[in-house]
């Protein structure tokens, strides 16, 4: 089978020298159907001239200094455990920020949260370790159960891309619908403050209500040039990596899991 | 402070130190160093609540690439149209140089960035592991889950385009 290619063509395929389309995409599947072809072709692979002038190229990249936000990344997740005394105690201390006049940066914090879910009228049972100033997912069974009435019309109705008037909270939208392995549906979504300031957070169906599974306030504002999606707070989008098990959820077929939930 | 280093401890000192490279292979994926930076951080997020994940004793820069890369495949589904741009050039402003061969050398890297930028995302894949990273073919097939013979002819088509663009522009002859 190997036999079938000379030295000349396989060097030629390594090289990145081979003009011929057909040829190229023949000795490929004859690789992959043959170990020894392939041990033939990386003897015959010649010095690669781009590579060296390819690194020097994204050198830079390795070379700058590390942004700081990229280290506080690697924070431990779950070392700011709260109880629910201090909860309770940061929830009745005034004043508080809301997502309405609260336009820092960074994910929420947990007297933060306090408020936000006093001002949302959240229903909130606290279980499991919560979050640390990287934002965070929270565990399944031991969370934040959402109540407020718009927020929860939004997760229950709204198509994806639609803006939903969320009263004093400002807009949301739901950005994505996905089942997860367990099959519950989860939605990705997010809200901008009256003021600006906007956050993304993550909610499952469980027993018929929404639960919030990840939350964390956008690092920066959402520009024109990217989908929503795309900026999302990282706590958020890693949740969502951790818990989609379907493709994301679109036009009628969306409406119909909602129907379900 | 002199706690003894934990286990996780001494994997999240590994991963600071990965973070270089890290950067530098999301930007060759994304197209710009931004939104490379939001792939890293992402995927070192992930990467510490999954550390269970993680066996050690196997590598564990291996380990988070192909978060970062699965975590950039989602989002790019999530939200294709996002255009990059070669920011690279704001780093080495950063850094301060100056001089005319730093400014001649810089433009053909520019030129070499716009021609790995312009390559379509499964190069770009390639372009990073065996390239940059210099990992084996059986490595690169082996972390993109593909067949050793698919990972060379994509590497072979990004040699073809690279070098004709290079040529093109006059950095090669």
């Amino acid at each position: 089978m190997s036999a079938q290619f000379t030295d000349a063509q396989l060097a030629g395929f390594m090289a990145g020298t081979l003009d011929d389309e057909a040829l190229i995409d023949a000795i490929e599947a004859a690789i992959n159907a043959d170990p020894a072809l392939a041990a033939r072709a990386e003897a015959l692979a010649a010095g690669d001239t781009l590579a060296p002038l390819v690194r020097e190229a994204f050198a830079p990249v390795l070379d700058a200094p590390v942004p700081e936000r990229l280290i506080a990344a690697t924070a431990p997740h779950a070392a700011e455990v709260v109880d629910l005394a201090a909860a309770r105690a940061a929830k009745s201390a005034a004043p508080l920020p809301t997502p309405a006049n609260d336009t820092g940066r960074g994910s929420w914090r947990w007297p933060q949260f306090g408020a936000i879910a006093a001002s949302l009228v959240l229903g909130v049972m606290i279980g499991g370790p919560l979050l640390t100033g990287g934002g965070g997912s929270a565990p399944a069974g031991g969370s934040l159960v959402l109540a407020s009435a718009e927020v929860d019309a939004m997760l229950g109705s709204a198509p994806s891309g639609q803006k939903t008037d969320l009263a004093a909270l400002g807009e949301g939208e739901v950005v994505l619908t996905f089942r997860d392995a367990e099959g519950r549906l989860c939605r990705q979504f997010t809200i901008e403050g009256p003021a600006g300031g906007a956050s993304d957070a993550l909610a499952c169906a469980s027993s018929g209500a929404w639960q919030i599974e990840a939350y964390g306030r956008r690092a920066a504002p959402a520009g024109e040039m990217k989908l929503a999606g795309g900026d999302a707070a990282p706590a958020v989008v890693a949740a969502v990596d951790g818990l989609i098990a379907s493709d994301p959820l679109i036009g009628t077929d969306e409406l119909a899991e909602l129907a379900k939930k | 402070m002199n706690r003894p280093m934990t286990p996780d401890e001494t994997t999240r000192q590994a991963l600071i130190a990965l973070i270089p490279r890290l950067r530098r292979f999301a930007r060759v994926l994304t197209g710009s160093v931004a939104d490379a930076d939001d792939v890293v951080q992402a995927s070192l997020e992930k990467a510490m609540v999954n550390l269970e994940q993680y066996q050690p004793g196997t590598r564990l820069d291996a380990w988070v690439f192909r978060i970062a890369r699965n975590h950039w495949v989602d989002d790019r589904r999530r939200a294709h149209n996002r255009m990059g741009h070669d920011d690279i050039g704001e780093l080495l402003d950063l850094a301060g140089d100056d001089g005319v061969a730093v400014v001649e050398a810089s433009a053909e890297a520019r030129m070499v960035r716009a021609a790995v930028d312009s390559l379509p995302p499964e190069q770009r894949d390639v372009v990073a592991l065996v390239m940059l990273e210099e990992l084996s073919y059986r490595e690169a097939a082996d972390m993109l889950g593909l067949p050793i013979g698919t990972v060379m002819s994509r590497l072979s088509r990004a040699k073809a385009a690279l070098a004709k663009r290079m040529t093109a522009e006059g950095a090669v002859q």
